[in-house]
């Protein structure tokens, strides 16, 4: 991956989309080959690694539930070795961004699950991370916080800041918005690895799905439209 | 090392933070412990002969004898369940994973993560102490409480080596804890809880002189009853350190080498 590049996990479950993910934040060791980032080695410089990246793994736990949001961000910011006078500051600057408002001083156990989310992805970007390591980012956020979640990320995150970006990901419209290329991986191995636009071309089909759906071998006849009478 | 000490502080007022969003428990643990005091005061009257006092350590009582044995054991249930408690509070709420991607290592997650129930455990310990001598006559004045902070510490060394391969079973095994089963099960009968091993059989005798459970209530019971001096009580603190220089080393051993492991078979946040 390039740097500032969105690079999206296509698969099946089971494919093994969370696996990369998780040995790249050092949660998991290879069985075989090596894993890198950031030009780091994620099993022999697993600090360093984890010092260039952040990882959300797309759920709405994590947290301390009898602390506060704020509370829970300043802990885990403390422990990527922040200064307080930084991590205050850039939790109330992603806080305004990411619209958590008074949420961020309530207990996290009165908060609903996309507010969780949304604050599990803040303390992912706490540390400006050089590459975010994202597992199905927008699983619990509505329609409207999912869409402007990408945009954040697109504009603010991996266009502004340079971020690279690493992400799972089930939903193709999050993918063809955020991805520059996308790696479709069937049973552990990529089976293609290009931009949305160039798999579209080769497979000569109009959208990802049919891409992902033909690559699988699940490749499905189209549905007749049925009106009623 | 300063990092570290700063790391380790940070889990100590995390716990601290949330445990002062629960209003009650401080005032029940107080009458908790008044009511318990008041249990070992009462048995102790009970029990009481002549038969009883010559068996016990000269000028001891059965009360005192028996409070410093059951708050003996509470401290030891602290070092052999904190750290496979911790780890699987972390696990079951789902922190654990971003707690690993900072920039601490597991054993600080773990040890930062002990310090608090340790700092409770004394607190609680001192309470009980306290009532004891307020209400029942628990003789305070002999402590020699230097020997009694050292003997603390020197069981919590021994004690926690113990506890870090309970977590290291967590970690493969997901549930149990065997080092707490067999210390506190094998130690109420032969640690010395709450009567002498004087009064067991010889074979019995013989286990208990094997078991460190047994030097370190020795060496607390004559601290703290007896005003025991360090030099006095050189001989228990020099098995529990032999203790600890065994448990420690081997016990990180072991946890780093499950943690591989579980990090290789995709378990290691799995309940």
């Amino acid at each position: 991956m390039a740097q500032g590049e969105a690079v999206a996990l296509l698969g099946a479950n089971g494919a093994g989309k969370t696996t990369v993910l998780r040995i790249l934040a050092t949660l998991l060791l290879p069985t075989r080959g090596s894993a890198r980032l950031a030009g780091h080695d994620a099993v022999r410089e697993a600090a360093a690694v984890r010092h260039e990246l952040g990882y959300h793994a797309g759920s709405d736990r994590g947290f301390y539930p009898r602390l506060t949001g704020r509370e829970n961000l300043q802990f885990f910011g403390r422990l990527n070795h922040l200064a307080k006078g930084y991590l205050d500051a850039r939790i109330r600057s992603l806080g305004e961004q990411f619209k958590l408002g008074e949420a961020l001083d309530r207990q996290v156990r009165s908060l609903s699950s996309g507010t969780i989310q949304r604050l599990s992805l803040l303390r992912s970007l706490l540390h400006q991370p050089k590459v975010l390591l994202l597992d199905e980012p927008t699983r619990s956020l509505d329609a409207i916080a999912a869409a402007e979640f990408r945009r954040f990320l697109k504009k603010e995150v991996i266009s502004a800041q340079g971020t690279s970006l690493l992400f799972a990901s089930h939903t193709l419209p999050e993918i063809e918005f955020l991805a520059d290329r996308v790696a479709i991986l069937q049973q552990g191995a990529i089976i293609a690895f290009d931009s949305p636009k160039a798999l579209k071309r080769r497979y000569s089909v109009a959208t990802l799905e049919e891409v992902f759906l033909r690559l699988t071998g699940h490749d499905m006849q189209p549905v007749e439209e049925t009106h009623p009478a | 090392m300063r990092q570290t000490l700063r790391d380790l502080f940070l889990f100590f007022g995390r716990d601290l933070r949330i445990a002062s969003t629960y209003r009650g428990p401080f005032i029940l643990e107080a009458i908790e412990a008044l009511f318990a005091a008041a249990m070992f005061y009462y048995v102790a009257r009970f029990v009481d002969s002549p038969g009883l006092r010559e068996a016990l350590p000269h000028g001891n009582t059965y009360f005192a004898y028996s409070l410093v044995g059951f708050l003996f054991f509470d401290y030891l249930n602290a070092a052999l369940d904190t750290f496979e408690r911790s780890l699987q509070e972390a696990r079951d709420a789902g922190t654990l994973e971003p707690l690993l991607v900072t920039q601490v290592s597991l054993p600080v997650v773990l040890t930062g993560s002990a310090l608090y129930p340790f700092v409770a455990t004394t607190l609680r310990i001192a309470v009980y102490v306290a009532w004891g001598a307020l209400l029942f006559g628990f003789p305070l004045r002999s402590a020699n409480w230097l020997s009694v902070a050292v003997v603390l510490m020197a069981t919590l060394l021994a004690f926690s080596g113990l506890g870090i391969f309970s977590a290291s079973y967590l970690l493969l095994f997901k549930r149990g804890n065997p080092a707490k089963w067999f210390v506190v099960g094998v130690s109420s009968i032969v640690g010395g809880m709450l009567f002498p091993v004087s009064i067991l059989p010889p074979w019995l005798q013989f286990v208990a002189r094997l078991n460190p459970v047994t030097y370190a209530l020795d060496a607390m019971r004559a601290a703290l009853l007896d005003g025991a001096g360090l030099f006095a009580i050189a001989k228990p603190l020099v098995v529990l350190l032999f203790f600890a220089a065994i448990l420690l080393p081997g016990s990180a051993a072991t946890f780093a080498w499950a943690l591989r492991r579980t990090k290789m078979t995709g378990t290691l946040t799995h309940s």
